[in-house]
């Protein structure tokens, strides 16, 4: 087996004074190997994105450590981590090149060098043409076009995505589903990626973790041995159905808790 | 405005300015009252050309930008802390929001009495009526600043300054910016109301005199002189505020 790119070791979040109040996320062990697609699903309110901000060095956990590439996260990593919102969280004011760019830019590269850099990946994301528009310009698809060029402007070996699809329409959501994977298959990514949807949690992952409703714990790991490249027509298939059906049982219980 | 707008916009108010000549030509209305549109114009050219109408233009200029410039800092600090520090917040925003309600004309009396009629009046009146103005626009601009932003700036290794220079300033820079403009519509008001209530110089002072002695079209001159300056002021600083904020414009 491949090492863990992203190791997540007896991980505690407790919230409010002192960590006393509630727990978030109680004794999550993962280890996620490198160029691995994971979705994390859970009831609501189970912690998923709270594991996120996790990874990505926004906090720090109550107890337990999260290694990348063998390094503590102390703090962000924008050079290991990208990290993909729900919304796309542009900055209004700048074009789609300079909101690519932006990482780059916190990090002082030249000017030219970046918006190349940015340029490249507005194309990978299929966006060439709309460098110059301004967010409000952009449709809701094409604006979390943009905020994946922006994830993936420095390279970082790892991707968190928070819901990255939950405000857009089913259509837009499946159209941009089979990019993400395209993109995947081109960069090799090990991606993390929580969801609230389950057809796409199996669609697009390697892997599917499901966490109990709080405080979160991983109640189940799932192996999607679907092979890639994914098609629509494999969602109707009666293992995507069994997949599907293995990890709704573990939520409909959480929910009806 | 579109090139026809402008074109119309033009063409009313020549209209109406045609129409209130000719009812004074044809003694439909006092010139005593509303002296006629030329003997305005004509009383116009004359005062420019006079140095003590000038000097005294000089004077209301200078009041204005001394207040103004020392309540744009002042005012503008005391939003962003109001805004950023919990407890600040707490106990001086009810007395903020309080005082913005109050006409502050009403301490006008009390400025003389404190200061004497003097440019130092004129000044202190000029930022006391400003000042809450921009701490009011100041923290409506600190909390226009999206979170979110300021999350996804830290997730990408930004620094304490940097989210400042990148997220914070421009995105209050619109607010901040209107913020401005109408501190100066306050200030500009607030500095003639005190030269017009008791001053030595200075255009408020003029126009109250000219305005006792009857003498309508000097009067009506220095109301042209003072709109002019005023608009002009205004319509500067909404240039500069379009441009900055034209990614708040939707669609």
């Amino acid at each position: 087996m491949t090492r863990a790119l992203v190791a997540i070791r007896g991980v505690t979040q407790r919230f409010g004074p002192d960590g006393a109040a509630v727990t978030a996320l109680e004794s999550i062990d993962l280890e996620i190997p490198d160029g691995q697609f994971v979705a994390v699903v859970g009831p609501s309110g189970c912690g998923k994105s709270t594991l996120l901000s996790l990874v990505a060095g926004l906090r720090m956990p109550s107890s337990g450590a999260v290694l990348c590439d063998g390094e503590p996260m102390t703090a962000p990593m924008p050079r290991k981590v990208g990290m993909i919102f729900q919304e796309a969280n542009l900055l209004p004011w700048l074009s789609a090149v300079d909101n690519v760019a932006f990482p780059l830019k916190l990090r002082r590269v030249a000017k030219a060098e970046r918006l190349a850099a940015a340029a490249r990946m507005l194309q990978l994301t299929g966006l060439a043409g709309f460098e110059d528009r301004l967010p409000h310009q952009l449709s809701g698809g094409m604006k979390q076009r943009v905020a994946i060029a922006r994830g993936l402007v420095q390279n970082p070996a790892v991707l968190l995505m928070d819901e990255p699809f939950a405000s857009l329409d089913e259509q837009t959501r499946m159209v941009l589903g089979d990019e993400l994977l395209r993109i995947w298959s081109e960069t090799r990514k090990t991606v993390l990626f929580v969801t609230h949807s389950l057809n796409e949690a199996v669609y697009l992952a390697d892997r599917v973790v499901v966490l109990s409703a709080r405080p979160g714990r991983v109640v189940d790991d799932v192996a999607v041995d679907l092979p890639r490249p994914r098609s629509f027509a494999m969602t109707g298939s009666e293992r995507f159905g069994l997949l599907k059906d293995r990890i709704w049982q573990h939520i409909k219980s959480a929910e009806r808790r | 405005m579109r090139r026809h707008e402008r074109l119309i916009v033009a063409a009313v108010v020549l209209g109406l300015l045609a129409l209130w000549e000719t009812l004074v030509r044809l003694g439909r209305i006092d010139p005593g009252l509303a002296p006629a549109p030329t003997t305005v114009a004509d009383a116009l050219v004359r005062l420019a050309g006079r140095p003590e109408v000038r000097a005294s233009l000089g004077v209301t200029a200078w009041e204005v930008l001394a207040a103004f410039l020392i309540a744009l800092p002042t005012g503008l600090l005391l939003g962003f802390l109001l805004a950023e520090m919990p407890l600040l917040g707490a106990l001086f925003r009810p007395l903020v929001n309080f005082l913005f309600g109050v006409p502050k004309s009403i301490f006008l009396p009390v400025f003389i009495l404190v200061f004497g009629v003097s440019i130092a009046q004129k000044v202190a009146f000029g930022v006391f009526t400003t000042v809450f103005v921009l701490i009011v626009g100041g923290i409506a601009a600190v909390q226009s600043v999206p979170r979110d932003l300021i999350t996804v700036s830290r997730a990408y290794g930004a620094t304490r300054a940097q989210i400042i220079r990148e997220i914070y300033l421009p995105a209050m820079a619109p607010i901040l910016l209107e913020s401005a403009r109408l501190a100066m519509v306050f200030n500009i008001t607030a500095v003639l109301l005190c030269e017009i209530y008791g001053a030595r110089d200075g255009i408020g002072y003029r126009i109250a005199a000219w305005g006792e002695n009857l003498q309508m079209p000097q009067l009506y001159a220095a109301l042209v002189l003072v709109a002019v300056a005023a608009v002009a002021v205004n319509e500067v600083l909404r240039a500069v505020e379009s441009r900055l904020g034209a990614w708040r414009q939707t669609q």
